[in-house]
C-alpha cells in the first residue's frame, strides 16, 4: 500500500489510537482518513479530548499509532525505526508547542540553529538562516538573550523561527497561542501565516481560539476522535 | 559542540545542588587520596624499618640456602661479589654475616642458639646494629673474643654483661667448634623470637670458629629507594657472575611478613570502598534528580531529532565536567594534606620502639597511586551511576514527557 498524492505532505488512512488510561481503554483517535497538500496553513479543532494533541503527535511521529497508516512526505511512518523517525522529525518537521519549550540554557540565537547543528549545516549557512528568520520574526537585537529574558510572545516567535529556519516539509503547532494573550496570539498567527504565504510552508496547528481559527485556509474539526467537519476556506 | 555547551551550562541551572555534587566527588577524591597516601606511608614505614633495618632489602645466598639452610652453603668470594654489588646503582650499603647453630652455656646455664657473625662496622652502617644495644656496649672496632647476645636468650642463661660465655658448634671441617668469648652487650631487635636465639659475633671470629675461612652466607643488601628494591634485585641478579649465588627482594625471602602487610593492606581498601560507594549515591541522586526534572526538556530535544545517544552523553558529559573539577580540587587538597602529613606526621596513640627505632609518628607518602586511584574510581563511579539516569533520559519519549508539566 502507498500514498499516490504527489503534493501531499500528510497522507493518513484509517488512523486509530488506543491508549490505557489507569487500564482503561480510550479510543482518541478513530479512523480518520486525511490529507494536507503543501503550502496549506490548517487548523484543528475541536474541544477538549477531542483528540487533536493526540492526532498531531501521530502525524509527527512522536506517537505510534494502534492501527492505520501515515505517511509525510510520501514515506510511512509505522515502517521506520526509531533512530529513523528521529532523523525524519529532525529533517522534515518542525516543532511549535503550547509552553513554547525553547532550550533555557540556550540563547535565541543558539536555539534557532539547534536543528541545522543537528543536521550538520556548515556555520556560515546556519548563520545567514538564523539572521534572516530573527529578522522575519521581529527578533533583530535579541540574538544573545536566554528564554527566561525574552516574554511569552517573544519567546514563540523564536519557536517559530526554530520550527522554520530548517526548512521542514511539514510545521506542526499544538495550541501555540493558547499561553499568549490574545493581541500576541493573533500577532504570532499572522506571521505564521506570513512565512506559510511568502516561503510555502505547510502549518498544521490545534486550537480552540475561534479568532485564531479564522486565520486558518482550512478548517479541520474533531470531535470524539473523528472528523467531524473540513472546511476549505479560501 | 553543542552537547557540551548544553551540558556545561546545565551546570549552572541549580547552582545549590552542583555545588553539593562538586562537594561530594571533592570529599570523595580528598578522602580516597588521604587514606592511600596514610595506607602507603604508614606500611612503608613499617617495611622500610624492618628491611631497613633488620633483614635488608636485598639478600644474597647460595641457591637452596633460603629454603634449607646448611653450614656448606656458603659464598665463598664474598669481597668479589660485594665490590660488584655495591657498584650497583641503587644500592646503599652490603653487609655480610654468616649463620650457625650452636649450645651457648654461662655457668651451669645452657642453651640452644643461633650463631650470627656480623662484621659489626658494616653492620652498624647497614642496619644501625649499634642502635639496638640496649645494654652494654657494641662490639668495639678491633674486637676479639666479643659477644653481643639477644635479650630474650640473656634471660634464659641469666647471663649479664661482662659475664663469660662458652659457644659450642660444629665446624665446616667436621670438628668440634668450641670456645669462650666476652658478652659485651645485649640487644633487642624488635623481634623477641629472634633475640630468645641470637648470639651475634665479629665474622672473622666466627669464621674462624666454624673454620669457614673467608666464606659467609649471606649478604644483606640496603637500597635506597623501597619501591625499586625488585627491580634492583633482577640488575643484581644479572650482573653476577656466579649463576649458584640467588638474588632475592624481602618480598621473596621474607614472604611470611609481606604476607601479611598484604592482608593488613587489603583491609584499607575496604574503607576506600566504603567512601567510593558513599560518592555514589551522592552522584546517583543528584543526576536521577536533575534527569527526572528535565523530562520535558529531553522530551523536546527527542522530539525535534536529537538522537537518544546525543542525550545519553549529554547526562554523562554534565557528570563529567563536575567530576573533573571535583577529582582537580580533590587532587589539590590530597596532595596538600598527604605532604604535610608526610613531614609532620600524625602522633601515635601510644608510642614505641622496634628493632632499636622509636614509633611516634605515623607518616603518610605522597605518590602517583594517590592520585590515580581516586581520579579514576571517582569518575569511573559517577559514570557508572549516572549511565541508568542517563538512559533514562535518553528513552524519554516525547509525547509523553511534553505532557508532563
Amino acid at each position: 500500500m502507498s500514498a499516490n498524492h504527489s503534493d501531499a505532505v500528510v497522507v493518513t488512512k484509517g488512523v486509530t489510537k488506543e491508549y490505557s488510561d489507569h487500564g482503561i481503554p480510550v479510543l482518541a483517535v478513530r479512523g480518520i482518513d486525511l490529507e494536507i497538500k503543501t503550502g496549506e496553513f490548517t487548523a484543528i479543532v475541536g474541544p477538549s479530548g477531542s483528540g487533536k494533541t493526540t492526532f498531531l503527535n501521530l502525524i509527527s511521529g512522536l506517537d505510534r499509532v494502534t492501527e492505520g497508516k501515515i505517511w509525510l512526505n510520501g514515506k510511512p511512518l509505522s515502517e521506520m525505526s526509531g533512530r529513523e523517525l528521529s532523523d525524519f522529525r529532525r529533517d522534515n518537521i518542525g516543532f511549535i508547542f503550547q509552553a513554547y519549550n525553547l532550550i533555557p540554557v540556550l540563547t535565541v540565537t543558539e536555539n534557532v540553529e539547534y536543528i541545522m547543528l543537528l543536521q550538520g549545516l556548515s556555520a556560515e549557512e546556519r548563520h545567514r538562516r538564523v539572521q534572516t528568520m530573527l529578522g522575519e520574526l521581529g527578533l533583530d537585537g535579541f540574538e544573545k538573550r536566554f528564554p527566561p529574558q525574552l516574554s511569552g510572545g517573544q519567546q514563540q516567535r523564536v519557536a517559530v523561527a526554530r520550527a522554520i529556519v530548517a526548512q521542514p516539509a511539514l510545521v506542526l503547532a499544538d495550541e501555540p497561542t493558547a499561553n499568549l494573550d490574545s493581541q500576541t496570539a493573533i500577532e504570532l498567527i499572522d506571521r505564521m501565516r506570513y512565512l506559510n504565504e511568502t516561503h510555502g510552508v505547510t502549518f498544521i496547528f490545534s486550537t480552540h481560539d475561534t479568532k485564531i481559527m479564522e486565520r486558518a485556509k482550512r478548517l479541520i474539526v474533531l470531535k470524539d476522535g473523528r472528523i467531524d467537519s473540513d472546511e476549505v476556506r479560501e | 559542540m553543542i552537547t557540551l555547551k548544553i551540558a556545561f551550562r546545565n551546570i549552572f541551572r541549580q547552582k545549590r545542588r552542583t555545588f553539593l555534587t562538586i562537594l561530594t566527588m571533592f570529599g570523595g577524591v580528598t578522602l580516597c587520596s588521604f587514606s592511600i597516601g596514610w595506607m602507603d606511608g604508614s606500611y612503608n614505614y613499617i617495611i622500610d624499618m624492618f628491611t631497613r633495618y633488620q633483614l635488608g632489602h636485598i639478600q644474597i645466598h647460595r641457591q637452596g640456602y633460603i629454603d634449607r639452610p646448611s653450614l656448606y652453603d656458603t659464598i665463598d668470594d664474598y669481597s668479589v661479589v660485594a665490590s660488584s654489588i655495591e657498584s650497583a646503582p641503587g644500592v646503599t650499603r652490603t653487609s655480610p654475616r654468616l649463620y650457625a647453630a650452636g649450645l651457648v652455656s654461662v655457668g651451669d646455664k645452657s642453651a640452644v642458639s643461633r650463631l650470627i657473625g656480623i662484621d659489626s662496622q658494616l653492620e652498624n652502617a647497614a642496619t644501625l646494629f649499634d642502635r639496638k644495644i640496649t645494654s652494654g656496649r657494641p662490639f668495639s672496632r678491633d674486637a676479639s673474643r666479643e659477644a653481643v647476645i639477644g635479650v630474650g636468650l640473656a634471660k634464659r642463661l641469666a647471663a649479664v654483661v661482662g659475664d663469660t660465655i662458652v659457644v659450642v658448634s660444629q665446624g665446616a671441617d667436621g670438628s668440634i667448634a668450641n670456645d669462650a668469648y666476652t658478652v659485651v652487650g645485649l640487644i633487642s631487635t624488635g623481634d623477641p623470637a629472634s633475640d630468645q636465639m641470637a648470639l651475634y659475633l665479629e665474622l672473622a671470629d666466627a669464621q674462624e670458629l666454624l673454620v669457614l675461612d673467608g666464606r659467609i652466607h649471606e649478604i644483606a643488601v640496603v637500597a635506597d629507594d623501597l619501591h625499586g628494591v625488585r627491580r634492583l634485585a633482577s640488575l643484581l641478579q644479572e650482573g653476577l657472575a656466579d649463576p649458584g649465588l640467588v638474588v632475592e627482594p624481602w618480598q621473596v625471602f621474607a614472604r611470611a611478613f609481606y604476607d601479611a602487610m598484604m592482608a593488613d593492606k587489603a583491609g584499607g581498601w575496604v574503607m576506600l570502598m566504603v567512601i567510593v560507594f558513599v560518592v555514589a549515591i551522592g552522584v546517583l541522586n543528584t543526576v536521577l534528580m536533575s534527569v527526572l526534572e528535565r523530562t520535558r526538556e529531553y522530551g523536546l530535544l527527542r522530539a525535534v531529532g536529537t538522537r537518544p545517544r546525543q542525550i545519553f552523553w549529554l547526562v554523562i558529559i554534565e557528570v563529567c565536567i563536575m567530576a573533573a573539577v571535583s577529582v582537580a580540587l580533590g587532587c589539590l587538597a590530597g596532595w596538600g594534606l598527604n605532604y604535610w602529613l608526610s613531614i609532620k606526621g600524625i602522633p601515635m596513640p601510644f608510642e614505641f620502639s622496634y628493632g632499636g627505632m622509636e614509633f611516634t609518628h605515623a607518616f603518610t607518602e605522597v605518590n602517583t597511586r594517590s592520585f590515580v586511584i581516586p581520579i579514576v574510581v571517582v569518575i569511573l563511579s559517577a559514570v557508572v551511576v549516572s549511565a541508568l539516569p542517563a538512559l533514562r533520559a535518553a528513552r524519554t519519549a516525547p509525547a509523553e514527557a511534553m505532557r508532563t508539566r
